[in-house]
């Protein structure tokens, strides 16, 4: 087990590395992810190529969006000032990723790009209707997270294209989100089944689920029912979403545990929303 | 593969070391640098025993390469205090009783000076401590000494911050 390691001096030239070596280069950003699966020989790259140092980790926003850097630490999305009120949902999930060691490393890009079925950022980001931002050697594109996502660790990125940032439309000043987690225990746990809510006063509901299929999946159907608002419309979204889904049965959880939780946890993070909506009287 | 030259900011000194690139930092304190302090268990990010500060953030070192650290400030437990003058976390954990077998006390010293180093000035709660050390894990304690020890130096940290300020 052995890599050559690459620093390159910007984006192009690392675009231009992992042109080069195709298969067998990967992009390293916190490494979090990437070394486990080489220390148990899950992956074996022949070079890695670094994106520390190039700007891909501030989290800015312009008048209409937030944009998170590929290279934004889980925790700097965890302390971020932005995100501690309507915007909640995504300190939740990211401060629920392994212990702070893990996540004073650990980058938001990464999180995405491994296309964990269990990412616990992933649901959020989709249920804002995120899209996120590629470069490669023609150029960037962009797209919306819901096409990048295509399978459990499948995406649409090419092998020589860097996922630079995420973003996500500032949501109305009404409007709340929310995260919900459950694992075996509270800490360092990946998840059985995870939700996020984003509800929008007025009739707008998003509801993302992790670890409920073999990629993190929005539910339209159950979506249009929370729109209605409301402790029995939210129960229903909850019973809808459950069918919805196809989780698999493991050493974590069984298929019908996975189901009863996708209808509490989501009925928990509309009526969570709800709740946040009431009392900030918005 | 041939080595590569690479300096690292280790407590306050520049070490120079020649590395395979897919060495993790653990592995080059240990194994070049004899500064053993830092355990070595899971090598996954689980247990947290290999934790070392990273421009005075705990990170683990068991799946950080090396050439990660370039550039950057590493603290071990080597790097905080001695004997005679033991940081405020340590002489609390001695008061306490927070120690048994020690394997996991330089990761669960260095967790909590990373954490009360976000908040000088503030003594966190039990709940804000027990989930700052959620990801370095002791198969002794119980936790509640350890618990103990960090609040109590807290406590002395925010009364007397020169106390803390004289480690790196």
């Amino acid at each position: 087990m052995s890599f050559a390691f690459h620093r390159p001096g910007s984006l192009d030239a690392a675009i231009a590395v992992a042109s080069e070596h195709g298969e067998a280069a990967r992009f390293l950003a916190g490494g979090t992810d990437l070394m486990i699966q080489i220390n148990r020989g899950r992956a074996a790259p022949k070079h890695l190529i670094s994106l520390a140092g190039l700007g891909l980790d501030t989290i800015g926003e312009s008048e209409g969006e937030h944009v998170i850097g590929a290279l934004a630490t889980l925790d700097a999305v965890v302390t971020h000032p932005a995100f501690q009120t309507g915007l909640v949902a995504l300190t939740q999930a990211s401060a629920v990723v392994g212990g702070r060691q893990v996540r004073n490393i650990a980058t938001v890009g990464g999180n995405i790009v491994n296309a964990s079925p269990a990412a616990d950022l992933v649901p959020v980001l989709l249920a804002l209707e995120a899209t996120v931002d590629l470069r490669g050697p023609a150029g960037t594109r962009s797209m919306p997270l819901d096409r990048f996502l295509v399978g459990r660790g499948r995406t649409e990125r090419r092998p020589d294209e860097i996922l630079t940032a995420v973003r996500f439309d500032k949501p109305p000043a009404a409007s709340a989100t929310w995260f919900l987690k459950a694992g075996r225990r509270k800490a360092m746990e990946i998840s059985v089944i995870c939700v996020a809510a984003h509800l929008v006063r007025g009739g707008k509901a998003r509801i993302a689920i992790g670890a409920a299929a073999a990629r993190t999946v929005r539910v339209p159907a159950a979506e249009a029912l929370a729109e209605k608002e409301g402790a029995a419309a939210f129960r229903e979204a909850g019973r809808i979403a459950a069918d919805a889904v196809s989780p698999i049965d493991d050493v974590r959880a069984s298929a019908r545990y996975r189901k009863l939780l996708v209808a509490t946890l989501v009925e928990r993070a509309l009526a969570a929303c709800a709740d946040r909506l009431g009392k900030d009287g918005r | 593969m041939t080595r590569q030259p690479l300096a690292l900011t280790i407590n306050g000194e520049i070490h120079d070391v020649m590395i395979e690139p897919h060495w993790s930092l653990l592995h080059v304190l240990r194994h070049e640098l004899g500064l053993t302090g830092t355990k070595e268990n899971c090598l996954e990010a689980e247990c947290g025993v290999c934790t070392v500060l990273l421009d005075g953030k705990a990170v683990n070192s068991c799946i950080l390469l090396a050439e990660q650290a370039r550039g950057r400030s590493i603290v071990t437990i080597e790097g905080l205090g001695d004997p005679e003058h033991l940081h405020p976390l340590q002489a609390a954990f001695i008061e306490h009783g927070a120690v048994q077998c020690g394997y996991c006390i330089p990761g669960m010293i260095l967790s909590a000076k990373s954490f009360l180093d976000e908040r000088p000035g503030r003594v966190p709660s039990e709940a804000e401590v027990r989930e700052a050390l959620s990801g370095t894990l002791c198969r002794c304690t119980g936790y509640q000494k350890i618990v103990d020890a960090v609040i109590a130096a807290a406590r002395q940290m925010s009364a007397r911050p020169e106390a803390a300020r004289r480690a790196p």
